[in-house]
Order: C-alpha cells, then sequence, then structure tokens
C-alpha cells in the first residue's frame, strides 16, 4: 500500500524529470522544412512514426511490466482480502460499519470501534509528527551548519531504522511511565475540550490512579509519531532542497530576512512535499501495527477521549486475534483489513492528487 | 571513480569474502546426536521454565524454538499445522464462547510439562511504602475481577488484612487481551467456585451466560479495566512504578521476575497462602488426572478437587500445563524432529523439574512424570527411557512414591490463618526481602557455595544442610537463614543452605544467574550446584560458534555498513577538487572574504555601541 505514495512523494525529483528525459517519446524524425508541393495535391497529415531501437523497447518492456506488476499486486491484496471476508460481510451486513463490539463468532460485530480508533491514534501522530518533522526539514536545510548537514540527515534517516517492535518497546517500558504526567496536566487543564477529558478520574483525589492515563490513543499515537516523523521529515527535507536558487536569492535581495525568505520561497514551493509528506506518514500511522499493539488496551466501544486508558486499531486487532481465531474470526478479522485497506487507499488517492496540482509537484 | 577508490573497494569486498568464509568455517560440521530444530508455540503461563530448559538444553546440541503467543495461539497453529509443538494449559475441545474448540485432525497426546499457581501480582503503595502481604479471599480475588470490588479499601479486602492500611485507590484489573491459558486457568476457577459473580460479569459484557471457561477475558468498556497482551504485558504493565492499584494474574515466575508481590490466597482451611513449589504440590495432590489412556483427554486435569482441597497449605489455583505432542508424521513432522522432541522432554520432566522451583514453578510428580515417559514413547522417533527414580533428582521424588515436596511443605503460620488479629508482615512473591527473590536478587548471593545437607537419604529433613554462605554478593548470613529451608526439605538435603534457594535476598531469579539450580547426590546427601559443576562436552559435540568468529562477523557487519559511505564521500570530494579545483578554491574564498568582512562588521558595530 506504501508503494503508491513512495512514487508520489518522490515523483517531483525523480521520476518527473525521467519521464520529460527518458520516458517520453524520442522525437525521431525532425520536421523537415516544407518541400514544394506541387498545387494540384491536397494537403495531407504527415504521419509521424516512432522508430525504436531493440535496448529501448526492452526498456519500455520492463518499465511496463514493474508497472503493471504493481497494481497487479495490489488488486490481489484486494481481491483476497475481499473473498475471505466475504463470510463476515454477508453476516454482519450494513451493521458492519456501526457496530462498535468485537465478538465474531456470536455474530455480534463490527468496526466502527477500530476504525475510529484506528483514525484517533493517525491524528495524533500527525498532529505531533507534521510540526516536528517540518522543523527538522527547515533546520537541516536552512539553518544547520554545512559541516552537521549530512550527519543530521543520516541520523534522521536512521530513525526509520528502527525496527517498529523496538519504538514499541521503548514506548510501553520508557515512555509510558513518564508520559503520564502530561497526559494528567493536559487532561485537567484543557478539561474544557472534550477529547481530552478522561473520565474516570477526580482531579482533587491524590490516590488516584495513574493508570488512567495509560495505554491510551494518545500515548500509542506519540510512538507512532516518532516512527513517521523520519519519513515526513526526510520528504519535506528533500522538496524544500528543491526550492529554485533563483527565486531564493531574489528574496534575500529585496531584503527579506531568512525567514522572510522561508515563509515567502521554500515553504509555498514545498507545499506539494508537506502535504505529500503528511499523507504519507498518514497512511503509515493507520498501518502502524506492534507498536499500537503493545501499547493499547483494546475496548471495543468508540473512545473519542484520547488521553484515557483503552482504544483499539485495526491492526493491532488483527495481529493480536489471527493466531487464535476460529475461521469465521478470521474472516471477520479480513474485513476489518479490507475497509484499512480501502481507507489507506482514498488517503493516497488524495494525497497524489492534492501534491499533482502544486507547484513543487508539477513540474519544477 | 578513480583507481584508489577502487582499490579500496577491492579491499572490501576481499574483508567481506574472507569474513564470510571464517563464518561458514566456525560453524560445526558435526550436529550434535544428529538433533534438528524442532519449533514450537503456546503458553506464556509455562514460558519461563520452558525458555530456562531451552537454554540449557543447547548445550546438547538441541535447538528448541519457542514462541510464547498464548495458549489459543498454540492451539491453533498446531491444529494447522505450522508448529511441531505447542503448551497450553486446557486442552482441546472445550467450549468458549459458543464454539467448540474442534481438537486437530493429526494424531496427538497430552504431555504434563510443568506445575505452578497462577499468582495474583500487584502493585499497591500505603503512606509511601509498597504493600508486600496483602491477602485475598477467594471472594474478594472474583470480586476485583468482575468489577464488583472497585476500590483497595472494600471491607471485602480490609477484612482480611487487619494490619495494613489499606489506601482508598481504584483497583485497575489487568487481564490478558490475547486467548490465553491464564485466562482459562483463572476463569475455571471463578465459573466452578463464584458462578454467579462471573457470570454477572459476563452477562454485562454481552456474553452468553453461564459463561463458564474462557481463555478471551470479556472486558466492558469504561470500567477501568485494562488488557495487555502476553503474559510479559500484564507482568510488564503493573510493574511500571506510576500504575499503582493494579492487580494481575500471572504464573508466579513473573512476579519473582518482576520483583513484585502477590496476594496470599484463602484456602478452604481458613489460610492465606503463596504459590509456592511446594503449596502448588501440596494443592494438586487434589487433582482428577484422567488416567483413561483411550481417552483423548489422558493425563489432563480436573481441577475442582484443587479448589476445595482442605489441606491447609494448598495454594487453590494450583494447575498443570501441557505440551501438546504430534503421534504421527504429518505436516511437516519427521521421525529426527520427533527424536529432538523426545529428547527434550526426557529433559524436562527429569533433570529440568529441578529448576521448576527456583524459577517459580513447581516439580511434576512421579506419577506424572512416569506417565509422560511413556506419552514421550508414542512420538514418532523417540527414544524410549525407563524412568530412573535414583537418577531423576525431581525433587518430589521418593522411595515410597510419594510427593516429597508435598510431604515436607511446611504448614502456613498461625499468622496466616483467617481471623488472626496480626497477620503475617514476610512479604511475598518477587518483593525485596521474600523467599522467593528480591528486588536486589540479581546479584545471585551466595550461589556457588556447596552446602552440605544433613539431610540424608530421602527421609525426613532433619537438620538440613549447614549451607556455606558461597562466595560472590552473598554474605554468610543470607547462606544461613538458607539451612532453614534446607532443614524441611529431604532428598533436597542442604538445598536452602545453598544460598540460592535460601531465605534471603539473594535467591529467585538472581539463583538463576548466580546460583543456578542444585543438585543433590541421594546416597550422601552432599549438594552442589549445577552451574558451578564442570560439564563435560566432548570435543565434537560443541554446538557453539567460534566467539572470534562472532567478532569478526560483527567487525564485518560493521564495515560493510560503514565503509562504503567513506568510501563514496572521499571520492566525491576528491572528484570535486579535480573536476573544479580553481572554482571550487575561488568559492571557497569569497566565502572567506564574507567571513572576515560580516566579522568586521560586528566589530565595528560593537564599536558604535
Amino acid at each position: 500500500m506504501a508503494v503508491v505514495p513512495v512514487l508520489v512523494g518522490t515523483r517531483p525529483f525523480g521520476s518527473a524529470s525521467a519521464e520529460a528525459d527518458g520516458g517520453g517519446e524520442p522525437p525521431t524524425i525532425p520536421p523537415a522544412p516544407p518541400p514544394a508541393i506541387p498545387p494540384a495535391q491536397q494537403d495531407e497529415p504527415r504521419r509521424i512514426g516512432t522508430r525504436r531501437s531493440g535496448s529501448d523497447r526492452v526498456f519500455r518492456a520492463v518499465l511496463t511490466a514493474s508497472g503493471v506488476g504493481v497494481l497487479v499486486v495490489m488488486a490481489t491484496v484486494g481481491l483476497f482480502l475481499l473473498a475471505r471476508a466475504w463470510d463476515a460481510l454477508r453476516v454482519a451486513g450494513w451493521g458492519f460499519l456501526t457496530t462498535q463490539a468485537w465478538e465474531p463468532d456470536s455474530g455480534n460485530f463490527g468496526i466502527a470501534a477500530i476504525l475510529v480508533g484506528t483514525v484517533l491514534i493517525a491524528l495524533v501522530a500527525i498532529l505531533v509528527a507534521v510540526p516536528f518533522s517540518l522543523g527538522v526539514a527547515l533546520y537541516i536545510n536552512e539553518f544547520a551548519p554545512p559541516r552537521i548537514k549530512p550527519a543530521l540527515t543520516s541520523v534522521v534517516d536512521l530513525m526509520a531504522a528502527i525496527p517498529s517492535v523496538v519504538f514499541g518497546l521503548w514506548g510501553f517500558f520508557f515512555l509510558q511511565g513518564h508520559v503520564t504526567g502530561l497526559a494528567r496536566w493536559l487532561s485537567t487543564t484543557f478539561s474544557w475540550f472534550g477529547p481530552f477529558q478522561v473520565p474516570g478520574t477526580d482531579p482533587t483525589d491524590p490516590l488516584a490512579t495513574a493508570t488512567v492515563y495509560t495505554s491510551s490513543t494518545f500515548i500509542a499515537g506519540l510512538v507512532v509519531a516518532m516512527m513517521i516523523t523520519p519519513v515526513i521529515a526526510s520528504i519535506m527535507r528533500e522538496v524544500f532542497s528543491q526550492a529554485p536558487v533563483g527565486e531564493r536569492e531574489g528574496a534575500l535581495a529585496l531584503g527579506s530576512t531568512r525567514w522572510g525568505m522561508i515563509r515567502s520561497v521554500v515553504l509555498p514551493f514545498g507545499k506539494g512535499g508537506i502535504i505529500g509528506g503528511t499523507m504519507l506518514g498518514l497512511g503509515r500511522a493507520l498501518g502502524e501495527t506492534i507498536a499500537v499493539y503493545m501499547i493499547i488496551s483494546p475496548v471495543f466501544a468508540i473512545q473519542w477521549h484520547v488521553l484515557a486508558n483503552g482504544g483499539s486499531s485495526v491492526s493491532s486487532l488483527i495481529a493480536l486475534r489471527y493466531g487464535e481465531s476460529t475461521p469465521f474470526g478470521m474472516s471477520a478479522l479480513m474485513a476489518a483489513g479490507l475497509a484499512l485497506f480501502l481507507m489507506t487507499l482514498v488517503v493516497n488517492f488524495v494525497a497524489s492528487s492534492v501534491v499533482a496540482r502544486s507547484r513543487s509537484g508539477a513540474s519544477s | 571513480m578513480n583507481r584508489t577508490t577502487r582499490t579500496t573497494l577491492a579491499g572490501v569486498l576481499a574483508l567481506v569474502v574472507a569474513g564470510l568464509g571464517a563464518v561458514l568455517a566456525a560453524v560445526p560440521a558435526s550436529a550434535a546426536d544428529s538433533y534438528v530444530p524442532v519449533n514450537g508455540a503456546g503458553s506464556s503461563w509455562s514460558s519461563n521454565a520452558v525458555d530456562q530448559w531451552r537454554r540449557n538444553v543447547e548445550q546438547y546440541g538441541m535447538r528448541i524454538n519457542y514462541a510464547s503467543t498464548g495458549s489459543s495461539d498454540g492451539r491453533n497453529q498446531f491444529k494447522a499445522g505450522t508448529v511441531d509443538f505447542a503448551i497450553t494449559e486446557i486442552p482441546y475441545g472445550l467450549t468458549d464462547g459458543g464454539v467448540v474448540d474442534t481438537p486437530p485432525t493429526r494424531g496427538f497426546v497430552y504431555l504434563p510439562i510443568v506445575a505452578g499457581g497462577t499468582a495474583f501480582m500487584y502493585n499497591l503503595t500505603a503512606g509511601g511504602k509498597r504493600i508486600t502481604n496483602l491477602r485475598l479471599s477467594g471472594e474478594a480475588v472474583a470480586g476485583i475481577f468482575a468489577g464488583t470490588i472497585t476500590s483497595w479499601d472494600d471491607p471485602a479486602i480490609a477484612d482480611d488484612n487487619p494490619s495494613i492500611q489499606l489506601p482508598k485507590r481504584k483497583i485497575v484489573p489487568v487481564v490478558r487481551s490475547d486467548g490465553s491459558g491464564s485466562t482459562a486457568q483463572l476463569t475455571t476457577w471463578l465459573a466452578s467456585q463464584h458462578r454467579s459473580v462471573w457470570d454477572a460479569y459476563c452477562k454485562a459484557a454481552g456474553r452468553s451466560t453461564p459463561c463458564g471457561v474462557t481463555s478471551t477475558y470479556p472486558v466492558i468498556p469504561g470500567r477501568g479495566f485494562v488488557a495487555q497482551p502476553n503474559s510479559q504485558g500484564v507482568a510488564g504493565y503493573v510493574a511500571q512504578t506510576g500504575n499503582e492499584g493494579t492487580i494481575t494474574y500471572v504464573e508466579y515466575s513473573y512476579a519473582l521476575k518482576t520483583g513484585y508481590p502477590v496476594a496470599k490466597v484463602l484456602n478452604q482451611a481458613g489460610y492465606f497462602v503463596e504459590p509456592t513449589a511446594s503449596n502448588v504440590a501440596v494443592g494438586l495432590l487434589k487433582a482428577t488426572i484422567d488416567t483413561d489412556e483411550g481417552s483423548p483427554t489422558y493425563l489432563t486435569q480436573d481441577l475442582t478437587g484443587v479448589f476445595t482441597s482442605a489441606d491447609d497449605r494448598t495454594y487453590p489455583l494450583s494447575s498443570y500445563s501441557y505440551v501438546v505432542v504430534p503421534t504421527g508424521t504429518e505436516n511437516g513432522f519427521t521421525t529426527a524432529k520427533g527424536y529432538t522432541l523426545g529428547a527434550f522432554a526426557n529433559y524436562f520432566l527429569c533433570e529440568g523439574q529441578q529448576q521448576a522451583e527456583v524459577l517459580g514453578y513447581s516439580p511434576l510428580p512421579i506419577n506424572l512424570v512416569k506417565a509422560g515417559m511413556d506419552q514421550i514413547g508414542k512420538i514418532p522417533g523417540s527414544t524410549t527411557v525407563t524412568l530412573d527414580v535414583a537418577k531423576c533428582h525431581n525433587p518430589t521424588f521418593s522411595s515410597d512414591g510419594s510427593n516429597t515436596l508435598a510431604t515436607n511443605a511446611p504448614h502456613p503460620s498461625a499468622c496466616d490463618k483467617r481471623g488472626a488479629d496480626e497477620q503475617c508482615d514476610a512479604p511475598t512473591g518477587g518483593a525485596p526481602g521474600a523467599p522467593g527473590g528480591g528486588g536486589d536478587g540479581g546479584k545471585g548471593g551466595g550461589g556457588s557455595g556447596s552446602g552440605s545437607g544433613g539431610g540424608g537419604t530421602g527421609g525426613t529433613g532433619g537438620t538440613g544442610g549447614s549451607g556455606s554462605g558461597g562466595t560472590g554478593d552473598g554474605t554468610t548470613d543470607q547462606g544461613g537463614t538458607g539451612d532453614g529451608t534446607g532443614g524441611t526439605d529431604g532428598v533436597n538435603g542442604g538445598a536452602g543452605g545453598s544460598g540460592g534457594q535460601g531465605g534471603s535476598n539473594a535467591g529467585g531469579w538472581g539463583a538463576l544467574a548466580g546460583g543456578g539450580p542444585v543438585m543433590c547426590e541421594d546416597d550422601t546427601g552432599v549438594c552442589t550446584n549445577v552451574v558451578a559443576m564442570p560439564v563435560e562436552t566432548a570435543a565434537g559435540t560443541t554446538s557453539g560458534v567460534n566467539p572470534w568468529a562472532v567478532v569478526a562477523a560483527g567487525a564485518l557487519v560493521v564495515a560493510i555498513v560503514v565503509v562504503p559511505p567513506l568510501v563514496a564521500r572521499g571520492a566525491a570530494v576528491r572528484a570535486a577538487q579535480a573536476a573544479d579545483g580553481p572554482g571550487g578554491s575561488s568559492r571557497r574564498a569569497s566565502r572567506r572574504a564574507s567571513r572576515v568582512s560580516r566579522r568586521r562588521a560586528r566589530r565595528a558595530a560593537a564599536g558604535a555601541a
């Protein structure tokens, strides 16, 4: 699933130019000057043909095959999910979209709660990761001393290489214990804000347990944010570095400060990259499995209170239950997987259309 | 690419090839005794014991892979044929949530693997001090896990703990989110002993009643329950300092491992007991084992008798765990695998059981070991070993066939009786200072001490061993505490005296690292530490990889990661210099000039100020 946004995200700097140079049809026959035409003859459009060399043909075939291959894989994944999910979907009907419980063997199951949980975790992750990676990308590109620039770049890229199970362990054993204070502060200070309320806790009670703030959507979202930050940051950095030098220098020459130049040139130019990177991160956050599995305490009810204990996500539910499910339970899990698949697909299509419409995405 | 780069790359390549060669050469040609890797999955309840045994048999060249993914997952994987054996607390065929867990079509038998107590590990402080001697009645436990008792100062708990000032803190039950044998054990007990409470909870959770045994704990949203995957998950959650007020059900060994106390549970005789090895052994004397050899559930347990055992030493939630082994060569199971699995089973039924107690489990009694040995013979390719009682060193064995561990189990002290004015203040489980282990038990105490036991052969303990406290971190007085326990234990002689198991901080999990299991000679009563014993291995049977090869492989990995970018960067710099030498230098010069002018301007500004 992540393949599509990768192509989308990197298109401005990679494949777009490749398309213009190598992928396009080479004009093999230059338009010759019109010869003297006998006046009697009717004008006829000249036939323009392309003669391709052998290597050209092989190259085209390979590229076409890999392009089609991606689509075929996507289609088979979708079809497989649909086929396996069919049993469960037939039993659940439309209630599948509105039921919150997950008891497939008694026929009472639906994705209302887990889909909302998935989206909330991804939203928390995006809200944390995007400003963070924007800062990282701008600093590395515009402010960092040239000597430490490559080091910073590789450190950020290295973050993407940390396995998610390590992030999960870190989140479960380290972060969770240290972040409950922040969660408590958020919930008491911004208690007027609905999603920050934590039911079942009394701020005036000194013995109130901290467990209501653990295993929450918020903590899972924070860990996922750490995982998607490097992806988003490296895309943004790459796009920002493409901002035309002429315009940068123009802005500086007109007396703008560096921040002014960033605001007037780099950010508008990189809008497509920002959105594309965010969407790519969102796609990954929606599908993140093992870290969420380790942190979240699964509840099968819509949990709007992001700071409160309990939440759920589709992929962590699949990881949790696939081993021990009955065949029908498996089918129900497949149905949930199908829903996630479709949702991710929509997110990616939206992202690609947004990116394609922006300046850095269209051409540069 | 210039010539220097090319030579460097060639060097790297040569290094890679040489390193690979070294690693390959280091892999021993002889796979000891033609053992082949065997894969298993299942219970995390038993996994602490299994993992230790797996490590132990590696010295014989056996590779047993085990994934502690939960009993339900293990049974399903065995059914699907993806693993060679599964470990589970409950057999196939039980109805859970209206669905029958059908037995696999491949042939299989059950083999008891270890006994243990499902403990209630908790994290609770009062007045800044950790509570380590909590006592719970069955009603209180049922109420907590059914959500009817929600505060620690509830009368149902407070009445049984006269010496503890319980805080008015919310109880947070931590349950398993995956399908698990621990949940099955707990719900078996709940459904059998506290049916109405359990059914009411189940009904509220949307399950059909009577709820009965289930592997997946139903969680009602908004009740403050926390669900975590795996035993490691629930124990790890409770063991986070900030998570006060939490309580979970998990095998006793996890409490020892994480250093947290467990609740003493009230038994039928009116005593509060801890799930120690001996209390579990006493409880399981009342377990009904299916002895009908033709039955598909041969050797499986019915625990109703344990729940209601009248012995004052019984831990009511004691149970056995089972390994499901194949009897046919389907699903990729071969006789070579059967040979390895049989050898491993022979190991854990006999020698492995000695470590059960240190690990937080309870060793199997002789009848189950004997029946288990017979079951091993049904694994294709295994070699049948007849049980030699004298050589088995199982702490439960005795000459007359009774369970020594249970016979010699100490009776609970008067302060553990329900209704006593004062309750015992000795810490439980893995809490610091508890007999089972301790917070700083990792030091391993007097592990290498060898207690010369005066216990004698198989009889009653007598005066026990005078354990010399041992070397290392253990002090003599820790060893001294230990010899009291040793005295009660006949065959084990001075086992207690050898520091590891002694009543000191040194014991418990630390004993694994430093102390290790203890082995006693039957005829002399002399006990020695297994870890300290020299293990003879024939030169050809070592399966370990040459340590230098490991170092070389590590260096190779680092080199592969680090060298190419360095080389590339060096090449790029050199190329850039060669390509635009004058341009580059002029750019550098201009940069230098601008820096100088900036500095000048700054100085001027300072002067103006």
